[in-house]
């Protein structure tokens, strides 16, 4: 992919260690507008701190993290105007109603209290979450919640989203409804930086997926490019086999033998 | 959203955030979302008769009539008497004493949410203004508080004291509340760098569980507290190094110093470190403060591998003292459960220490009246029956639990026989609650009583058991932990509670009348025995009602 525009996210040289043990080694990733990005690695590899430094939750990196064409470390936060982000853990300020959790969410983007409610309120009905709108989100199951959750990260119309398994949780219905959003989105030039473990939907949604291993990112490139590359069919054995990963089969019969000790 | 009051009046110190780089409208808007979720919690303090939740008022400003009550204890120690330091730092240690267990309990969440890392700091704001957030709101409350616990003392010492003692009064509370908040927060950084999450949280629990516990105990001082005056008022401050570690000595000196003008270089230092220590410990945590949040994170995180993995050493123990299989299952199930549970532990240790006051607070108010020895030679023993008053409780408390969602294993696990689950239980429950305040009384009763005392404590160890029995029958059967620990008033089990007084009141009868008779006890002892015998060897007790068995 050649791409003469600016880049979207672009990392150079990303380390950081923790405790004394490297998470990222190095990592060089330039990222474009329209893209949809599959994050993929396995537990620990690193996924979550890049999120993190780049969204400004983590500090003490080296390199150099630059957001729409800014680096975030000078200490500005409006960056953060355009980006949306669903965590992993499903946090919210749970003993406050749908309606004030959004609209509160709104506001620190700086929109207006009408505005947001409005918004919100279209958004939660389209979801079929309209009765409770103005219920406490404490009562709200896994997935009513992480629609609250993809909801309040789109409600400022950003043009990046970082995503962390954002389909957890959901029905089947809501998870072809959310691809198509996310495809319609991207469609009209937003960025999507997408993280899961469930490799048949990075598979399909993604236009350029990054693996991420030991901290050093071991493939970069769209399915069909890994594909040809690792003349493996699907992701999930493209997966394994890059991150070295082919014990599976002995780990399986070592766990069965041990659950038929009765 | 509403608009509080008192961030209405906030509104006024506006410019001086701005100057300091605070976003106030974001600030002001944190506040706000962060107030209202407040009052849909309800203090510690409360936690006595937290009833009819539903309703959405101020729980915390209600609350605020308990601190303005406590605030009275306060006043025999400022208005009598001129020996200033020891009175002062007799008050101050009440305040700081009040205001850092209600910080510790209540507010760390304040201080300790982690949500606002992920909520608050992907969104375009300043770190700098989710800080002042974070103070303004943990200051705001600490203001509330203060201010309803030493509001009636403080006017009267104006009438009585003068203007310079007032003076000296408020000065002392400002830097004591800086000192309480800093410390707390850097006691906070202290534990989070050394150990992981969940021991901070089983401090926290512990602070809570000592609150409740001294609610009770101060609404008795707070009526005694003019008894102590005559001694303090003849006390004298012997100058030792290790004074100068008691922080609200600091706090008091500085009225022996103003008001006496007493120069004495002791005084000095105390006085010069009421000033200097929060200063410095404000600094030191803004100093801090990057690595506080870094810390933060290690409140999801269990430390891996460092636990020490525990052999069932007392396997011999619940062997002897259950018979099936299930029954130790469910022991130890209850057993870890009762351990482990914060919100069941907040809920039923504070009787645990009642239980363990009480024998001691009917006896000392019988050494009032007698002497020692005429006490060791009564029947005064017989207070180890109080001890017997958290039986029902915890009875009642074993069907909830913060978790009671996982009560799903028992409808879905091929358990065979229902009386195990409750066998099991109530041992867990007198092995783990029971026994050891027991014993602590049973020993301290001993050394008082001497050896004599012994078969007493025996009897009255058998009645415990026979008791819980009683208890367990008289309440409604309920799988433990098995339901939600908000139920806990609606169920109307609580006016069971005192219905058992009566049970508990014969046991106490039949005991004092055994020693009326020669060998009485004795007899006593062995019908106690063949009873709780066939008592707990009787499966129909055990076996759940039929209601229960259809659902």
């Amino acid at each position: 992919m050649v791409q003469n525009e600016q880049p979207i996210i672009s990392l150079k040289d990303l380390t950081i260690s923790f405790d004394n043990k490297m998470i990222l080694k190095a990592i060089n990733l330039d990222v474009y507008k329209g893209q949809i990005i599959g994050y993929i690695g396995p537990n620990g590899a690193g996924k979550s701190t890049t999120v993190k430094i780049m969204l400004g939750l983590v500090e003490g990196y080296h390199g150099q993290v630059q957001i729409f064409g800014q680096d975030i470390s000078n200490g500005n936060v409006d960056y953060k105007k355009r980006i949306g982000y669903v965590p992993e853990t499903a946090e919210l300020y749970d003993n406050l109603t749908a309606s004030e959790y959004l609209t509160f969410v709104g506001e620190l983007y700086g929109m207006d209290y009408e505005k947001v409610e409005e918004k919100a309120q279209k958004l939660m009905k389209i979801f079929g979450l309209e009765d409770v709108f103005h219920n406490r989100l404490s009562s709200f199951s896994k997935g009513m919640r992480q629609k609250v959750l993809i909801i309040s990260s789109l409600l400022h119309n950003p043009d990046l989203l970082f995503l962390d398994e954002p389909l957890s949780g959901l029905d089947a219905n809501s998870v072809i409804v959310v691809k198509e959003v996310l495809a319609q989105l991207a469609a009209q030039g937003k960025t999507i930086f997408y993280s899961s473990h469930i490799m048949e939907v990075v598979e399909k949604i993604s236009n350029r997926i990054i693996l991420l291993s030991n901290g050093n990112i071991v493939a970069d490139g769209s399915f069909a490019e890994l594909k040809e590359q690792n003349k493996e069919g699907t992701l999930e054995e493209i997966f394994n086999q890059l991150t070295g990963f082919n014990k599976h089969q002995a780990i399986a019969e070592e766990f069965v033998s041990i659950v038929q000790e009765v | 959203m509403e608009n509080f009051r008192t961030l209405k009046f906030l509104d006024f110190f506006k410019p001086i955030f701005e100057k300091m780089g605070v976003d106030y409208h974001v600030m002001r808007k944190i506040l706000q979302v962060k107030m209202m979720m407040d009052r849909r919690r309800v203090p510690t303090i409360f936690n006595q008769n937290r009833n009819k939740q539903k309703k959405e008022s101020n729980q915390f400003f209600k609350s605020l009539w308990l601190y303005a009550f406590f605030g009275l204890s306060i006043i025999p120690f400022m208005v009598m008497g001129e020996n200033y330091i020891f009175q002062m730092s007799i008050a101050y240690s009440i305040v700081m004493f009040i205001v850092m267990t209600s910080m510790i309990s209540d507010f760390s969440s304040v201080l300790l949410d982690l949500r606002d890392k992920n909520i608050l700091g992907t969104k375009p704001i300043h770190t700098r203004t989710i800080s002042a957030a974070k103070i303004v709101h943990v200051s705001i409350y600490l203001f509330f508080i203060t201010a309803s616990l030493i509001g009636i003392p403080a006017v009267i010492a104006l009438i009585k004291q003068g203007f310079p003692f007032f003076l000296l009064f408020i000065l002392g509370i400002l830097f004591l509340n800086l000192f309480i908040l800093v410390f707390t927060a850097l006691l906070y950084l202290a534990i989070l760098k050394f150990f992981d999450g969940e021991r901070l949280k089983d401090i926290i629990n512990y602070v809570q569980i000592i609150l409740s516990i001294s609610i009770i105990v101060g609404y008795q001082l707070a009526f005694r507290s003019f008894e102590f005056m005559d001694t303090i008022n003849n006390y004298e401050l012997t100058s030792q190094w290790w004074q100068l570690l008691i922080p609200p000595l600091w706090f008091g000196a500085p009225f022996e110093l103003v008001l006496h003008g007493n120069w004495n270089v002791f005084i000095v230092i105390l006085t010069v470190l009421s000033l200097v220590i929060p200063i410095a410990f404000l600094l030191l945590y803004i100093k801090l403060m990057p690595a506080f949040e870094r810390n933060l994170i290690k409140l999801t995180q269990q430390q891996v591998g460092n636990k020490k993995e525990r052999k069932n050493k007392n396997n011999w123990f619940v062997n002897l003292i259950c018979q099936t299989k299930e029954e130790k299952c469910f022991y130890r199930f209850a057993n870890t459960m009762m351990k482990n549970e914060r919100e069941f532990k907040l809920k039923v240790y504070p009787s645990l220490g009642f239980s363990l006051i009480f024998p001691f607070i009917m006896f000392f108010n019988e050494l009032r009246v007698s002497t020692f020895t005429e006490l060791v030679a009564s029947k005064w023993f017989l207070s180890i029956y109080f001890t017997f008053l958290m039986i029902p409780t915890i009875i009642m408390m074993l069907r909830y639990s913060g978790k009671y969602k996982g009560a799903w294993i028992y409808k879905t696990t091929p358990i065979q026989d229902q009386a195990a689950i409750y066998k099991g239980t109530l041992k867990a429950f007198l092995v783990k609650l029971f026994l050891p305040i027991f014993l602590i009384v049973g020993v301290i009763f001993t050394l008082i009583f001497k050896v004599q005392v012994i078969p007493h404590l025996i009897i009255a160890l058998l009645s415990a058991f026979l008791f819980t029995i009683i208890s367990f029958m008289v309440m409604s059967k309920s799988l433990p932990f098995s339901q939600s620990i908000k139920m806990v008033q609606q169920q109307g089990e609580s006016g069971k509670i005192f219905l058992l007084f009566i049970p508990n009141a014969i046991l106490f009868g039949l005991h004092y009348v055994s020693t009326l008779v020669s060998y009485g006890i004795y007899v006593y002892m062995i019908v106690l025995l063949v009873v709780n015998y066939f008592l707990w060897g009787n499966k129909r007790i055990f076996n759940p009602t039929k209601s229960l068995q259809r659902t």
